[in-house]
């Protein structure tokens, strides 16, 4: 029966209700009994030689026939107002085909607001012209051609001059304004009566996504349907912004991701680069390319959010009693911002919690999500904090974090978790690291100068996932399988853990699985972000095989004349008493008859809260004349449910950690404060690791299926592993070495300068 | 990229013909090739060195020191037993430079002449005073990776990691012109920039390196170079340090001090080497060079972290020459 329900989702931070239309039920439990074909196993990615081979397409691969190249023109101003533009040059260029600006560029509404190029340019980097040509040389030539008259205004790009009374306030309201606060308990007198008390800033700078492939878009629009190839998140998500842009009805726009280069949060929805390309590819009727370079995508296309945070804590009788948490960040020019203080209401079970967050405004280039956004940044402040209280209080920071990580319920809603091992997940990780070596003090390195030392850090996200979520299963009578899910991969292996499920639970080969996905004409999805993806889409995919296999074993009766409970689908054959006939063998006495099996995500539980939970240790070592660290290994224990795939999921950990080890090292976007410039927009500038930067990196599942969450019993594991690394780094490095150093990146600056502080380094 | 034209000679008196003006000679490329991308270098004319005879490979000849042809991909001065034997610096030099993809390219003539990584140099909006500009934006803006040491306008820094480990060596170079050759000291190939010199090197129009000789008399001195980068790998130097001497019974002579990343030229301490001349390399005679070393640094306001780190990396690098 058809019927409505209300489902509670996450998603990164913030938790919302919706509702659902659902039919039938959902399945029990998947067992776990380790006698899953394929649920539990390694394997190696289905589109693993597509990849190694260079056959996979890339949205930056697609090259049509009479395709149009789009570039666009960036202002060189963190702050003016566009006052002219004169394109007559540009368009005299032979191969231009035209030229688009805020002066003949239709409305087309795009994140809060109602046209893609604006007046008041805000940030060098923001779109003042774009032009499409023959070929990409022209367009950029085209660009240089283009005169536009700026009247330059005040600006401010970094986070600590925009809180300040100097500074151009560039919003109505001020640059200041507050997006979230928690208060539970009473801080300030939980402070007052605590034993030891800490008092400590912190802050973070701003981090590149950086992903491999840069944004862009192919559109094609035939006068009929216009179809764009975008490297993306989220095919529907940008489908629905171009249909909001283009006043177009869904059914006339088809979106397609096949192979995607990364994306960490920057690719969740339409670009401007999007709807540039789809104008100009509506104005020609023809293909048009328009994808951004790296420094494009270090200007313009999303970051971390440097932040500002002040933390107070206070501890009593060797318990944390009272946490004060303030937060600002640099959100740019966008219109929300990541909440750092997340990880401090919901992590641990402390008493006393009074937090507040803060949006500030500037002209720099806005920020968009970004792996775990805010939490990182969040947890990075947090758990530094915590260790120097236990420092301060003279206990253990393991065993403090003990104390207060047992909490069975959501502090904030009050609903029980649907499953929680964090105190798991700190055995696991206390073992494999060697906890009981650690010293208060640290130990003696392997050099000279050179001390060792030991951290850890631990976190809390969601990745419950939820519906709407859709798939397919088309069984043809030769028995092969086609599935078909409203998803993307966007580098995590989606396409092989959904094939997993399928086949899994149909009773299939792996290899007989084909997955269709990345398709805004399939069935819808939600996006490949908020660590949301495996446990919204696989549950629906389990379902969509059951509901083939029932059909299957049913359409199998007739044919064997043989009743269905005496029937088994297994490895892609129909067992029954022994006897084993190929499916397609069965399905040939009903030739071009398909079998389609339907699947849903069905609602979560609304009086439960599904989170991840995680810990990392570090092991370090610290030269401390030269201020160098050499991170050497962390471990990371994890407890995100049912490890589907322990590969692709050991893959996103050790991702996940490599990128932690970037947000505590060296990444870092460096900005000019009187041009506003990014000083550091390509790779060479803004570092990322290298190989060599590398530690090892021991994974651990506490593997364990949330039976409550789905019905896959697994959850998330995009994000969790990145948010712990930083802290769990410092941490250690601070053990090492006495010298705390509150600002990540930890650079050679940095970690010299709070040496030199703690009287380590003459 | 402007458009332009490209030649590529099999002799050297036709490389040197074709070097007009207008024109840039063309080694591997890994640097001119960014910066004509970027807009930064726009020739018309490029004269592709890599198919002229003679100028690529290194020779040792008995009591005739070591000539490295400026064709040689850097690669192979890192790779050559026996250079390594010889010299082994060229090897601990070159070892964290750039990235292996990049010295396979990359020439050793190439390393000598690579423009420097300011940032704000690299940027085709920013015109700079080096640039042509009325000022060094670097100055007052982002550098924690400028310089500390002998600036004037421009606050870049000597980005070559093998220049200070040959300069530790006292090589030269062989040039030649349409007009002649003549031999330089490597160390005098550079200047700081000032006043109307907005360049970074003396080489003059038309002009290629053909080689780089070291000594028979150099060779016998023990060298050490050490690297601080941001990152441990495919990064530049934040700070360098390259040091030879010969060293009899105990004794340093000759001793050559040159630091990377702090100045705007290879930054040769004379004092510091003075100081040391004759002592065994103590910890006491490495800390007062390492303070030698750094005498008169003016660090701006995000770089003063690479005083500590100078004077560290100074001391070992001396230090590891006995120890
Ligand atoms: C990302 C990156 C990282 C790097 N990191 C490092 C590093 O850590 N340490 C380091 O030392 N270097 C580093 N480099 C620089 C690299 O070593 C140089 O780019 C390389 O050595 C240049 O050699 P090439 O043959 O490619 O020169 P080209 O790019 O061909 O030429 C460079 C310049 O020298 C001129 N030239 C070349 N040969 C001659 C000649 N024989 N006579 C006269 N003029 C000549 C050219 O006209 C041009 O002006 C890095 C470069 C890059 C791109
Ligand atoms: S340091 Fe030199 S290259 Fe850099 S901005 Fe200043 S003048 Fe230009």
């Amino acid at each position: 029966m058809t019927r409505i329900l209300k489902s509670i989702e996450e998603f990164e931070g913030e938790v919302s209700e919706s509702l659902v239309i659902v039919d039938g039920h959902d399945l029990p439990p998947a067992r776990h009994d380790g006698g899953s074909p394929e649920i539990g196993r390694s394997r190696r990615r289905i589109d693993a030689t597509q990849r190694v081979t260079g056959r996979a397409r890339y949205t930056q691969d697609l090259y049509l026939a009479g395709m149009l190249h789009a570039r666009i023109l960036r202002s060189p101003h963190a702050r003016a107002r566009v006052r002219r533009i004169d394109t007559k040059r540009a368009e005299a260029l032979p191969g231009v085909r035209g030229v688009l600006h805020r002066f003949n560029t239709p409305k087309t509404p795009f994140r809060g607001d109602d046209v893609i190029f604006r007046e008041e340019v805000r940030f060098v980097g923001e779109e003042v012209c774009a032009v499409a040509a023959d070929d990409e040389d022209t367009a950029r030539e085209a660009l240089a051609l283009i005169e536009v008259d700026y009247e330059r205004l005040p600006h401010v790009v970094d986070l600590e001059e925009a809180l300040g009374d100097v500074a151009p306030q560039l919003e109505s309201d001020g640059n200041v304004s507050e997006s979230g606060s928690h208060k539970r308990g009473d801080t300030k007198r939980a402070l007052k009566e605590a034993d030891v008390a800490v008092d400590v800033t912190y802050r973070t700078s701003t981090q590149l996504h950086n992903a491999l492939e840069t944004h862009g878009a192919v559109a094609l629009y035939d006068g009929e349907m216009l179809t764009v190839w975008e490297s993306t998140q989220h095919v529907f998500g940008v489908r629905t912004g171009l249909k909001n842009a283009l006043k177009l009805p869904y059914s006339r726009i088809r979106v397609i991701c096949d192979y995607m280069g990364g994306g960490f949060g920057a690719k969740n929805g339409v670009g401007k680069y999007t709807i540039v390309a789809s104008l100009f590819a509506m104005r020609f009727g023809k293909a048009v390319r328009c994808v951004l370079t790296r420094d494009e995508e270090n200007l313009a296309a999303g970051n971390r959010s440097a932040t500002l945070q002040q933390l107070r804590l206070g501890a009593k009788g060797g318990r944390i009693t009272a946490i004060e948490h303030t937060s600002w960040s640099n959100s740019g020019q966008g219109k929300w911002i990541a909440n750092p203080t997340g990880p401090t209401n919901t992590l641990y079970e402390v008493a006393n919690v009074n937090t507040r967050s803060y949006k500030v405004v500037t002209n720099a280039g806005s920020l968009s999500a970004f792996r775990a956004p805010g939490y990182v940044e969040g947890a990075f402040a947090l758990e530094s904090a915590i260790d120097e209280l236990a420092e301060a209080a003279g206990v253990d920071p393991l065993t403090l974090r003990r104390r207060h990580a047992g909490a069975g319920k959501d502090p904030i809603t009050g609903n029980r978790y649907s499953d929680k091992h964090l105190l798991e997940c700190y055995r696991i990780g206390a073992k494999e690291i060697g906890w009981d070596r650690r010293r208060a003090g640290g130990t003696r390195g392997s050099a000279p100068h050179r001390r060792r030392g030991i951290g850890m850090a631990s976190q809390i996200w969601g990745g419950g996932g939820g519906p709407p979520a859709y798939a397919t299963v088309h069984v043809d009578p030769d028995g092969s399988v086609v599935l078909t899910a409203g998803t993307q991969d966007i580098g995590t292996g989606t396409r092989t853990v959904l094939a997993q499920i399928c086949a899994d639970e149909l009773g299939v080969e792996l290899d007989d699985v084909r997955v269709q996905i990345g398709d805004s004409a399939g069935p819808f999805g939600p996006m490949s972000a908020g660590s949301m993806t495996l446990a919204s889409v696989g549950p629906a995919v389990r379902l969509a095989a059951h509901d083939a296999r029932e059909q299957l074993l049913g359409a199998a009766a007739g044919v064997l004349e043989t009743p269905k409970a005496e029937l088994r689908l297994e490895a892609g054959a129909i067992v029954s008493k022994g006897a084993r006939t190929p499916l397609g063998e069965v399905l040939g006495k009903v030739d071009n008859n398909t079998v389609i099996g339907k699947g849903i995500r069905f609602p979560n539980a609304d009086d439960l809260a599904q989170k991840t939970f995680s810990a990392q240790f570090a092991e370090v070592e610290v030269d401390v004349r030269t201020g160098e660290i050499f991170v050497e290994r962390i471990v990371a224990a994890l407890d995100v449910g049912r490890i589907v795939n322990p590969l692709t999921a050991a893959s996103q950990v050790e991702g996940g950690v490599i990128q932690g080890i970037g947000f505590a090292l060296s990444e870092e976007r460096i900005v000019d404060r009187a041009l506003g410039r990014v000083m550091s927009g390509n790779l060479e500038g803004y570092k990322v690791p290298t190989v060599k930067d590398v530690p090892t990196i021991v994974v651990k599942f506490v593997d364990r299926p949330d039976r409550r969450a789905n019905n896959l019993g697994a959850k998330g594991l995009g994000e969790p592993p990145i948010i712990p690394t930083a802290a769990a780094i410092a941490n250690a490095v601070a053990n090492a070495t006495g010298a705390r150093v509150r600002h990540s990146p930890l650079t050679r600056a940095r970690v010299l300068e709070a040496l030199a502080l703690a009287g380590i380094r003459d | 990229m402007n458009a332009f034209s490209y030649v590529r000679p099999r002799t050297l008196s036709d490389g040197l013909r074709l070097l007009r003006s207008g024109a840039s000679a063309l080694a591997g490329g890994t640097d001119l090739l960014g910066l004509m991308k970027d807009g930064l270098a726009r020739p018309e004319l490029l004269v592709d060195l890599t198919g002229i005879e003679g100028l690529r490979g290194w020779s040792r000849a008995k009591g005739k020191g070591l000539r490295i042809g400026a064709l040689t991909p850097l690669v192979e001065l890192e790779e050559a037993e026996e250079l390594h034997r010889a010299m082994p610096i060229l090897r601990e030099s070159l070892r964290d430079a750039a990235t292996l993809q990049l010295r396979t390219m990359g020439t050793v003539g190439g390393n000598l002449l690579q423009r420097n990584r300011c940032w704000y140099f690299r940027d085709q909006a920013t015109a700079c005073w080096l640039k042509g500009g009325t000022k060094c934006f670097a100055v007052e803006g982002e550098n924690r990776l400028h310089a500390i040491l002998g600036a004037h306008e421009c606050v870049a820094v000597a980005p070559s990691d093998l220049v200070p480990a040959l300069i530790a060596y006292d090589a030269e170079i062989a040039l030649a012109s349409s007009r002649g050759r003549r031999t330089m000291k490597l160390a005098d190939l550079y200047v700081a920039p000032h006043g109307r010199e907005r360049r970074e090197h003396v080489l003059r129009p038309g002009e290629l390196i053909t080689e780089v000789r070291v000594s028979e008399s150099a060779l016998a001195r023990k060298g050490a170079f050490q690297k601080a980068m941001e990152r441990k790998a495919w990064s530049f130097a934040l700070v360098s340090v390259a040091a030879a001497a010969r060293i009899e019974r105990g004794v340093a002579r000759d001793v050559r001090l040159v630091l990377g990343g702090v100045a705007p030229i290879p930054w040769r301490v004379v004092a510091a080497e003075r100081g040391l001349e004759g002592s065994g390399f103590d910890e006491a005679a490495c800390a007062e060079a390492a303070d030698r070393a750094l005498q008169g640094a003016a660090p701006l306001r995000d770089n003063g972290y690479k005083l500590p780190l100078a004077r560290e990396l100074v001391r070992r690098t001396l230090r590891s020459l006995v120890v």
